[in-house]
């Protein structure tokens, strides 16, 4: 019967041709996307180059190591990239920039990663599904806020405030985490039908203006504990103790900035991962009597800690390369430092302030590429890994799903 | 310890992953609530206090926040007290103990000018013409005054923009005494009409009792605030929304709107997305239709990834280093070789920030595209082969049209994503202050190759470029809430859409 067939008409024939056409044209622009993304990183590989072959090559070890500085007895790792005249030529010590770098993606993620794990395990594992439908959505929002405005709000707003404020800031950290332990007691101590009122799975919702309350508190009592404890100047107690400068705006301040910029992400990626794990696991550890904690903590989390890992390389990746927050909250001073409380400069706002400005084709124009290149190929990494870790982790899951 | 939390269930963990929730929500809710309030209440026509220290002249103000003194208990108050060119500064910090007085007199007037800001007094007389309107009458006569003068000022600009430069850049290109003669005829009625605004003085007296003169042509409104009602209040509210959104920016920045901001933003969002979408659909067709789903697509998908990863000020130095100075450099050796070394395209503009941002966002709508293919269920591909179709017809007839609302959700993030996204516009093509729209009516019409206005970087240069950034603040906040609010909306938009698709795909799948 099928032998039988009629000779492919004109009609079908042309059919046939716009579809391998087509065919080929999507696949062009599959194959596109590919050379696309490598094609950035070969093209700032290309500009780089003559940094280190060729005739303007320059010394790479200047870039790496500390270099003489007029004015300094020891040598010292120092950016500076323009030229003041014949005594004091450019100095193009990488090394601070990619401190400050690294440093405030630290504490951003110091920031971020606590608050988004929690959040991710509390509406994974006991929030109401309703209220998680309405939370997720929510939290792509707060991913949405640009980053020039948080910035701004953070540079302009947040660092004169926190200045003035320093000792409630500091005492936040503590009597939040208090705050909420408090609450759960003072729920207890409620009548029951009141008590039932607040259970856990809506907790992250009436516990906002009980939070608000404790801030609130906390401001109030914070200038009589700073006079109690540090004689009413903290400043001047962390200064003469700590040997800890204080600026305006600070590591601490970017932290909390660019920690609020990572968390939806970080977040979205997290729960994710605990949603994956099967259910037939955590049900399985709860027929045996477990708490809904004890499962998290002893199946759930080393089931999904691939997942999670992956969730915080990849915030780790975002805080690295972001860079209005960074520009606009950290003062922008090259220092090696750790404190919080000192300004960093990142590579990322360092190309976004000199790159128009530098002369094109020249070393300092090349160097802020290398800095681009680092940015890309440290992302690349870490996504690449990261992204690997996560199919690896789903694969498993369908093969465990499907072979039950 | 252990028995004691035992009563309350599982711990204090639990209720701390709680507080990390609801932490993040107040965070975000304290961001909104604080651009909603600082970004609209700047266009309320607040009062203005007369304050009376107890040493010390007088002075007129409105008062801005209060603050505890550093080191001490006592605390100030922050005034705005405007008169740039008497005070030299244009704020006052008073302490609170040393204010014997404060008064809201309904007589102030406080008036916009176009040099040296706001001016804030009592108004003595208007002066000018031959005419003289001194003391309660020269209120309705300076209102009058100032309508008029808005009509001269329009037909001025008007005159200015649409017929004066046009000309210029005519004969820039030919010489015609045709148009040599209207550029004639232009500039004199533009000298008549500057000629009808002048004239007229205000005589102001500023709280302390100096007088001022001050030319009316300079004054651009003038309002009493102690004076009006409510309703009054509300109307001149939103005017000062409207002319946030329809004026250009005056001032360095510091004063004035952000229409051009707004025109930039949305073109090079409109051109991105143009560039963005086909490519994204296609890449997403690609991995999810056509290709085995073997090693290229996994390495495929994890450069999608590795994309969205990528930093975007990664992506503004690739758009330098590529779209400016090889492609433009080299367009503008071969095309406009004869401004050089003035360059055209080798320099930032409109059409590279659109590429580079087209191909951030790339991966936004190649993913969102994506999850509306694996949504479609297989069966209605089966039935339209199974009917004879070949895989493109499958495509177009069956598979795309379902999954239109997804794409559509891509292209809304895309352009939200791009709508907020400036670190890498500094590099490649956004001005401070572009003197030129990219659209006018010169051929041909769209200039791809012009810097251009966007609201993210304006909120960066009003906030940290200005010389008195207390001043540019609340045009700051206005601008920062503006592009809140558009990003806002158009992920609303789409959450919406994808929970609309989510919901029509998933009834017919389970019957």
């Amino acid at each position: 019967m099928i032998d039988s067939r009629p000779p492919p008409s004109l009609h079908l024939r042309r059919r046939r041709l716009r579809d391998r056409l087509a065919t080929l044209l999507i696949t062009a622009g599959g194959i596109g996307v590919l050379v696309s993304v490598l094609a950035i990183g070969v093209f700032l590989a290309l500009e780089v180059i003559p940094l280190f072959l060729g005739a303007d090559a320059i010394d790479t070890d200047a870039l790496w190591r500390p270099q003489p500085v007029e004015g300094a007895a020891e040598p010292r790792h120092r950016w500076r990239p323009e030229s003041l005249g014949e005594a004091s030529p450019a100095h193009y010590g990488m090394l601070p920039l990619a401190w400050g770098t690294l440093k405030a993606a630290l504490w951003a993620l110091l920031f971020a990663v606590p608050l988004a794990l929690g959040a991710a395990v509390h509406s994974a594992l006991y929030m109401p599904r309703r209220l998680r439908a309405r939370l997720k959505p929510t939290l792509e929002l707060m991913e949405a806020m640009p980053g020039v405005v948080v910035g701004f709000i953070a540079g302009l707003l947040l660092a004169p405030w926190v200045e003035l404020h320093l000792t409630a800031t500091l005492l936040l950290v503590v009597t939040l985490p208090l705050g909420v332990v408090l609450a759960v007691g003072v729920r207890g101590l409620l009548p029951s039908p009141l008590g039932r009122r607040l259970p856990l799975g809506w907790a992250g919702v009436w516990l906002m203006p009980w939070l608000l309350m404790v801030g609130a508190i906390t401001l109030w009592l914070a200038p009589w504990l700073e006079a109690a404890l540090v004689g009413g100047d903290l400043r001047g107690w962390l200064a003469a103790t700590l040997g800890l400068d204080y600026a305006a705006r600070n590591a601490m301040i970017v932290g909390v900035a660019m920690g609020f910029a990572v968390i939806p992400g970080i977040y979205a990626l997290a729960e994710d991962a605990l949603n994956g794990v099967p259910d037939s696991l955590a049900e399985g550890a709860q027929a045996l009597g477990a708490t809904r904690w004890q499962t998290l903590w002893r199946v759930v989390l080393p089931a999904a800690s691939p997942g999670i890992l992956s969730a915080v390389m990849i915030g780790a990746g975002r805080a690295v390369g972001e860079t209005m927050i960074v520009l606009m909250a950290s003062g922008n001073t090259a220092l090696m430092t750790l404190s919080p409380l000192e300004g960093l400069r990142s590579l990322s706002a360092t190309i976004a302030i000199e790159l128009p400005e530098a002369a094109v084709g020249g070393t300092h124009y090349r160097l802020l590429f290398l800095a681009a290149l680092v940015l890309f190929l440290f992302t690349f990494l870490v996504n690449t890994l990261a992204e690997v870790m996560r199919t690896r982790l789903r694969r498993r899951y369908q093969r465990r799903e499907g072979g039950a | 310890m252990r028995g004691s939390w035992r009563r309350y269930g599982e711990g204090p963990w639990p209720w701390l992953a709680a507080g990390s929730v609801a932490l993040s929500l107040l965070m975000l809710l304290a961001l909104l609530l604080l651009l909603a309030t600082r970004g609209l209440g700047h266009f309320w026509p607040a009062e203005v206090a007369v304050v009376t220290p107890h040493a010390g002249s007088p002075f007129a103000g409105i008062a801005v926040r209060e603050e505890a003194s550093p080191g001490d208990t006592r605390r100030e108050r922050l005034y705005f007290t405007a008169n740039r060119d008497l005070e030299g500064g244009r704020w006052r910090w008073i302490e609170l103990g040393e204010i014997a007085r404060i008064d809201y007199p309904a007589e102030l007037v406080m008036m916009e000018r176009s040099r040296w800001g706001d001016l804030v007094g009592r108004l003595v007389a208007l002066e000018g013409e031959g005419e003289s309107h001194v003391g309660e009458a020269a209120w309705p006569a300076l209102q009058a005054r100032l309508k008029a003068l808005e009509r001269l000022r329009d037909e001025r600009n008007r005159l200015r923009d649409e017929v004066v430069m046009p000309l210029v850049r005519r004969l820039e290109a030919v010489d015609s005494d045709e148009a040599r003669a209207a550029l004639v005829a232009a500039n004199g009625r533009i000298r008549e009409l500057q000629a009808a605004m002048g004239g007229a003085t205000l005589i102001v007296e500023s709280a302390d009792g100096r007088r001022v003169e001050q030319p009316l042509e300079e004054v651009l409104r003038a309002w009493r605030p102690n004076a009006m009602t409510l309703s009054d209040r509300v109307v001149a509210w939103g005017e000062g929304v409207w002319r946030f959104l329809s004026e250009g920016p005056r001032a360095a920045n510091s004063a004035g709107g952000v229409w051009p901001a707004i025109f930039g933003t949305m073109l090079m969002v409109l051109l991105m997305s143009l560039v963005v979408t086909p490519f994204g659909v296609l890449a997403a067709i690609y991995l999810n239709e056509v290709a085995h789903q073997g090693v290229l697509t996994r390495i495929v998908r994890i450069g999608v990834r590795n994309l969205a990863g990528v930093p975007s000020i990664v992506f503004g130095v690739f758009g330098l280093g590529l779209f400016v100075h090889g492609i433009g450099g080299s367009l503008d050796e071969w095309f406009f070789s004869e401004r050089l070394p003035s360059p055209t395209f080798g320099t930032g503009g409109l059409l590279w920030s659109s590429l580079t941002l087209a191909l951030l966002t790339l991966p936004v709508v190649i993913v969102a595209t994506e999850e509306g293919l694996t949504r479609v269920p297989d069966h209605q591909r089966e039935g339209a082969l199974a009917l004879g179709a070949t895989r493109m017809e499958m495509l177009t007839r069956v598979v795309l049209p379902m999954t239109l609302p997804a794409m559509l959700t891509g292209m809304i993030l895309a352009v939200a994503r791009a709508a907020g996204e400036v670190a890498p516009l500094m590099l490649v093509g956004v001005a401070k202050l572009a003197s030129r729209v990219p659209v006018d009516g010169d051929f041909p019409y769209l200039h791809l190759e012009r810097k251009f206005m966007h609201l993210g970087y304006h909120v960066y240069d009003t906030a940290f470029h200005g010389d008195d950034v207390q001043a540019a603040m609340p045009l700051a906040f206005a601008t920062a809430l503006l592009l809140v609010l558009v990003i806002l909306m158009l992920n609303l938009t789409a959450i919406f859409l994808r929970h609309h698709l989510r919901l029509r795909h998933e009834v017919p799948s389970r019957v």
